[in-house]
């Protein structure tokens, strides 16, 4: 596998790839703790970004409810490990599978029935919907009242328990994004890879090629389900409380897709680019605003809203691919 | 290695333009710039944009009468550092951070339960005294921390009080109904209010049974159905759990249908919001609300109502204010007290707090070894010629009920 990566992608690609992963992992040696926050914030966006672009990147189908993935992850694990004591790394063991199964779910009504478009869109709010609805009424998890996870102060991190300091945080949404790449990478590199990719160019002529399009798309949407149910579970560690009013909520689905929008859809760097460009813009700008005194509510909102019309209009293909053009780089097609 | 998009489906273009467009409707108004300057630097985490920017606006109120009223008290000054958690925790938890990495040596905010959480932990793992205005889930409190305070009643305490104060008026009015009926919106939070009512109810011996319970959606724009159902049912008085435009909807259904209950019993917002006063005139008159308030018979209440009408005439001083006042009040007694904005001191001085002069009703601000202020009282107050009147609890009444309701 790793000789096939050494292989395909470009050398300049490689360095640069390796260089700005050990940035990364050197930033909490130098970097405070609302600088960690920030970052962990980004790598949350660009993971669950990742995710997300296999089915709209990579596939073509629109989801706008993919809050209804890590709400499952979150509540999965989070409610297996106040009740029964499990710890999240075995709590994924749930999650995953039970975001998957209801993702199959959704997905086996919308392709068996042709949905597709902005119909697919809706129908993924929709389950999204459902399912705030009904854990606001799922007394097991406290409903709307709140899943709190027990919080203590914590002399050392627990890895396996997942209770800790943002540093431990920070390493493990590191190492799931890059995870997260390096699937994405090899996804779109294999034959299922080439598959989504004509379903998604054009689903008749792919069909007409003798691709089970039904089979690949069910795929798609349930490794982007079980993949994002990992933020999810993270999401909840983190936080420790779940609200489902805020968890499933429909803008948490578009916060998950800004990145891969900004940074480019179906492009393997778009997500991780996407989310730096979003959160440190908005908090450089802020900075500068505080600098000067001012204070408005709501900025990093009007600044989201004008930063994705310039894209629309500037860069309709994300910022990513202008910036590998201007880099020189360039990733050997599929 | 960017990948075109068949045009045939939703375009990557239509999405973007759209999610831009909803951001930019999705804003709150502007609101520039905040005097700042004095020794303890006070972080305060509103959410004052996203779907809660109306009542975090409303809570910075609050925010910006206090420092010249903790002046008026001999209180240390406080150096506000304001914060917009943008109705979001991951905000919450963000700001927070970077709140403390400027420089501020106590947090405030956050009026929701999950951003008060967040900030919580940030506030924990730092050894940062956090002081919460408004945020009932329990849970916060129960979570062992050494620096996390809170003056607002818990959910379960806002429903004990709820019914305490209802038989303390029935008492009053030498009435005891027999029949109830309930109207709720079927969000989160009537249904909490509806699953807490259930548990507690059996509890308190109230006189009354609940007949019947109707759900509604709270984005309804008829309630003909539902006000008609629960007319049915020749219920005594009318228990409500609703928002705004859901509570002056039923009350315009009351009237056509010229159904008049002894009462209606709020639980929660609504039908006492200036929105309704205003909207309904002379019908809004009589329901009766069961809501954390302030009590109108202690001095410093006085102090804040007349800075409030001075900085922002027409608006009632309500929860947001009171609370958020007293977060800030907190803050600047145990700095006096402390003499020292360390925050290990500081926190030691909030645990020891136990300020009688306060606005909120009960004997005073004190927290108890969780951090909770366990003495908070609610209130019960009526609407009366587009003014609020407290009737209960009697240590904070100031007026008598109006009973039984009275329709035009």
């Amino acid at each position: 596998m790793i000789g096939r990566i050494l292989r395909d992608v470009p050398r300049r690609t490689l360095v640069l790839l390796a260089c700005f992963f050990a940035v990364l992992a050197a930033v909490p040696f130098i970097a405070g703790d609302y600088v960690l926050t920030i970052l962990i914030l980004i790598l949350y966006f660009a993971y669950t970004g990742q995710a997300w672009n296999i089915l709209m990147g990579f596939t073509g189908y629109l989801s706008l409810g993919h809050a209804l993935f890590t709400g499952l992850g979150a509540y999965s694990a989070a409610s297996l490990f106040v009740h029964f004591g499990v710890a999240p790394w075995l709590g994924l063991l749930a999650a995953i599978p039970i975001a998957m199964a209801v993702a199959g779910l959704m997905g086996f009504l919308a392709f068996r029935f042709r949905v597709s478009g902005v119909y697919f869109a809706i129908l993924t709010i929709a389950f999204a919907e459902f399912a705030r609805i009904g854990f606001d009424h799922f007394a097991w998890v406290s409903g709307s009242s709140g899943l709190f996870l027990p919080v203590a102060q914590y002399a050392h991190n627990d890895l396996w328990r997942l209770r800790g300091n943002p540093m431990m945080f920070y390493y493990i949404i590191l190492v799931a994004t890059a995870l997260a790449f390096l699937i994405s990478y090899l996804l779109l590199r294999s034959r299922t890879g080439y598959f989504w990719l004509a379903i998604r160019e054009d689903e008749q002529a792919a069909r007409a090629t003798g691709i089970d399009t039904f089979r690949y798309k069910m795929m798609a949407v349930m490794i982007s389900a079980g993949m994002t149910s990992f933020g999810g579970v993270f999401y909840a560690f983190y936080y420790n409380n779940l609200f489902p009013e805020q968890v499933f909520h429909i803008a948490r689905s578009i916060e998950i897709i800004l990145a891969p929008m900004v940074g480019g859809i179906g492009t393997l760097f778009g997500p991780i680019v996407g989310a730096f460009v979003l959160e440190t813009a908005s908090e450089g700008l802020r900075v500068i605003l505080e600098a000067f005194g001012i204070d408005v509510p709501g900025i990093k909102q009007v600044f989201w809203g004008f930063v994705l019309l310039a894209i629309v209009i500037a860069l309709p293909e994300g910022v990513w691919p202008w910036i590998a053009r201007r880099l020189g780089l360039k990733e050997r097609g599929p | 290695m960017s990948r075109k998009i068949s045009d045939t489906r939703v375009s990557r273009r239509t999405v973007t333009a759209g999610i831009g467009a909803a951001a930019l409707a999705g804003v709150a108004p502007f609101n520039i710039g905040r005097a700042q300057g004095a020794p303890l630097k006070v972080g305060v985490l509103l959410p004052r944009s996203g779907t809660q920017a109306g009542i975090g606006q409303d809570c910075q109120r609050g925010v910006d009468i206090t420092v010249g009223i903790l002046k008026q008290m001999k209180m240390p000054d406080l150096q506000i550092m304001n914060a917009d958690t943008e109705t979001n925790v991951d905000v919450a938890r963000a700001r927070a951070e970077k709140l403390i990495a400027d420089g501020a040596q106590l947090l405030v905010g956050a009026f929701d339960s999950g951003q008060s959480t967040a900030i919580a932990q940030v506030a924990e793992q730092k050894g940062i005294p956090y002081v919460i205005n408004i945020a009932a889930a329990p849970p916060i409190t129960e979570q062992g921390y050494k620096f996390v305070f809170r003056n607002f009643p818990t959910g379960p305490m806002i429903l004990r009080d709820a019914f305490l104060n209802q038989k303390e008026i029935f008492a009053l009015v030498n009435d005891q109904p027999k029949t109830a009926v309930m109207l709720h919106v079927n969000d989160t939070y009537g249904m909490s209010i509806l699953g807490g009512t259930k548990a507690m109810f059996p509890r308190f011996e109230m006189p009354y049974k609940i007949v019947e319970e109707i759900a509604y959606d709270p984005a309804a724009r008829d309630l003909s159905v539902e006000v008609a159902k629960a007319k049915a049912t020749n219920a005594e008085v009318l228990i409500a759990v609703s928002r705004l435009n859901d509570a002056i909807l039923v009350t315009r259904e009351m009237i056509k249908q010229r159904w008049t209950p002894k009462s209606v019993l709020s639980i929660g917002p609504g039908w006492y919001e200036d929105q309704y006063l205003k909207t309904l005139g002379k019908n809004a008159d009589g329901p009766i609300s069961f809501v954390p308030w302030y009590d109108p018979n202690k001095k410093a209440t006085k102090l804040l109502e007349d800075a409030l009408a001075k900085a922002h005439a027409g608006i009632g001083l309500n929860t947001n204010h009171v609370y958020t006042f007293e977060a800030l009040l907190v803050a600047a007694d145990a700095y006096k007290r402390a003499g020292s904005a360390d925050p290990k001191a500081l926190a030691d001085a909030i645990r020891a707090t136990k300020i009688t002069d306060n606005v909120s009703p009960g004997p005073g601000i004190q927290f108890d070894a969780k951090g909770q202020n366990d003495q908070l009282k609610c209130s019960a107050i009526q609407n009366r010629g587009g003014k609020l009147v407290t009737l209960a609890p009697k240590a904070s009444a100031n007026a008598k009920p109006d009973w039984p309701l009275k329709r035009a």
